[in-house]
């Protein structure tokens, strides 16, 4: 696909400068704005609506992460709050990137991997706000494990009872398995949970071994009010299948099963985790990458233990980083495409429930690089929030 | 006598100069010329990143393929993580003993771009081998190589 001529005016979105230094307000407009950022920085950012349809972005700026916000979509974020006080190693690359959930009281949560410039080693850091924003307590380490290990590709949510829920990948096992001279495939996907509104975290447990080293993980919330999270595991001799389990409260055992089966073998990194979004029935929609026939991204509807429904084929080469969200039968698909031009984000559409969908269509571009792109609900309205190296910027999906 | 010890630092720096060939960013521009077919022999690129788990024994063992054929084989490593991290890329490198062949590393701050133009039938994986022969012929594979594709390569 060629991105010539597909350049247009996007009524609702809007960039503004990440990366520089120092902490001054930041440049922005109700248009598309290019700012140079630099290609230096990293692009990991996450942003998210509040119940009060507030548009909320957090970022890392060298060793802090950063929190701006807006009253909504056409208006310019405002100066970024320091979540982290003290200067850390925010790890904001590949697949890494900070993220933001709300509490039911409106507590703002944040959560980034520490990880220091050498070895292989990480933390998964945490800070609340009680008061809207305006002010984070100390940061707070989640896994209580302090082995030197790996960890990191951080999930965060808030369950429906208000407890917040948090899972990564965790290279303990491996490093242990190692001092041992025994073999072990990937790492392990570790998770945990707070019931004090993020004061504390449970110890983790771990819910699988043999993850895969280097993917996202995903957390969604059931219509129960539950959460489960999709995974990419290591299945066999290294076939990079993705795993799903609903993450049990308590001392409940957990019944994770795999749930692709495309039979990738590879003994890689893909640095490529999968989305999941789950409708008001239950229905899992996911989507995920593999590259067992070239590089490819699939829509599916999870049926853990077996192959998932309505398979689609949504993306071959060129085709990265996806992202689904669902409102009642209105499902999304958001991923980005690249050609030799540069960048263009793609979207695609479903009002059955994810059995049919309309036609790709374009809706932004970038001649410079881009983050992976997320979908955003604002009640029943989906936008499309997109980090590039000219600014980030959100998409309103039904002005295109 | 000062200008004798300059000269006596210069000509000791030359030769480690020259084994440890400084960090380039690899920019979009950059990779014609990277994939152009070399004039003989098959220049092997060996594409990694900060984070990948199998690329430390993957480029080790291309080490060793072109150390036993250094006329038929040349070495380039390319890190998919931004030149922003060069101090990380560079240090990783000398970790892993990687340090003597030209090396470079991604001009633009995601990877996604730059893949493509490199291999458009390339996800992004690494480990990550590209071989470009002298006949004009490719093979790309992913993944840590088995036994089954060093012969392929070999």
């Amino acid at each position: 696909m060629t991105m010539s001529g597909l350049h247009r005016t996007h009524a609702l979105s809007w960039a503004f400068l990440l990366g520089c230094s120092g902490l001054a307000p930041l440049a922005a407009s109700a248009h598309d704005m290019k700012m140079d950022m630099g290609s230096g920085s990293a692009l990991g950012a996450s942003a998210a609506f509040d119940a009060h349809g507030r548009l909320w972005l957090v970022s890392a700026r060298g060793e802090h992460v950063v929190l701006q916000h807006a009253a909504d979509p056409g208006t310019p974020l405002g100066t970024p709050v320091v979540v982290n006080a003290k200067p850390e190693a925010v790890y904001a690359t590949g697949e890494n990137r900070p993220k933001i959930v709300f509490g039911p009281a409106g507590e703002v949560y944040v959560q980034w991997t520490e990880k220091p410039a050498a070895g292989w080693v990480g933390d998964v850091r945490f800070a609340r706000s009680s008061d809207g924003g305006k002010t984070f307590a100390a940061p707070i380490t989640v896994n209580h494990d302090t082995a030197l290990a790996t960890r990191g590709f951080d999930s965060l949510a808030v369950a429906g009872n208000g407890d917040v829920v948090s899972a990564w990948i965790d290279g303990r096992d491996s490093v242990a398995a190692k001092a041992a001279g025994k073999p072990y495939a990937g790492f392990a996907l570790y998770y945990t949970r707070s019931t004090d509104g993020g004061r504390s975290f449970a110890p983790e447990r771990k819910l699988m071994d043999h993850s895969c080293e280097c993917c996202r993980t995903t957390l969604a919330q059931l219509p129960d009010g539950g959460i489960a999270t999709f995974f990419r595991g290591i299945y066999g001799e290294n076939i990079r299948d993705h795993a799903y389990a609903v993450l049990p409260a308590g001392s409940h055992p957990a019944h994770t099963q795999r749930a692709t089966f495309n039979q990738w073998q590879v003994a890689a990194c893909p640095d490529h985790g999968p989305g999941l979004a789950i409708d008001a029935h239950g229905v899992r929609h996911a989507v995920w990458y593999e590259a067992k026939g070239g590089p490819t991204i699939w829509y599916g509807q999870l049926d853990p233990g077996h192959v998932p429904k309505h398979l689609l084929r949504i993306g071959g080469p060129g085709a990265s980083h996806a992202d689904v969200a669902v409102h009642g039968n209105t499902v999304w698909l958001a991923w980005n495409q690249v050609d030799p031009q540069g960048y263009a984000l793609m979207l695609r559409r479903s009002d059955d429930g994810g059995v049919h969908f309309a036609a790709p269509r374009n809706i932004a571009t970038s001649t410079r690089a881009a983050g992976s792109p997320q979908l955003l609900l604002r009640g029943a309205h989906a936008y499309a929030a997109w980090n590039t190296a000219d600014g980030f910027r959100l998409i309103d999906t039904e002005a295109h | 006598m000062r200008r004798w010890i300059f000269l006596a630092l210069l000509t000791l720096a030359i030769p480690a100069l020259a084994q440890t060939p400084m960090l380039q960013p690899l920019a979009a521009s950059d990779i014609p010329a990277l994939l152009k077919p070399p004039a003989h022999g098959t220049r092997i690129i060996a594409i990694w990143a900060l984070d990948c788990a199998y690329c430390e024994a993957n480029m080790q063992t291309l080490a060793k393929v072109v150390e036993a054929q250094p006329d038929r084989y040349q070495l380039v490593t390319v890190a998919t993580d931004r030149y922003a991290l060069h101090a990380q890329i560079t240090a990783r490198l000398t970790t892993m003993h990687m340090n003597a062949y030209p090396a470079r590393a991604y001009a633009e701050a995601s990877p996604e771009h730059l893949n493509f133009l490199l291999n458009p039938q390339w996800g992004g994986e690494t480990p990550r081998t590209e071989l470009i022969r002298a006949d004009g012929s490719r093979l790309g594979i992913s993944g840590e190589l088995t036994p089954a594709q060093l012969r392929r390569i070999r």
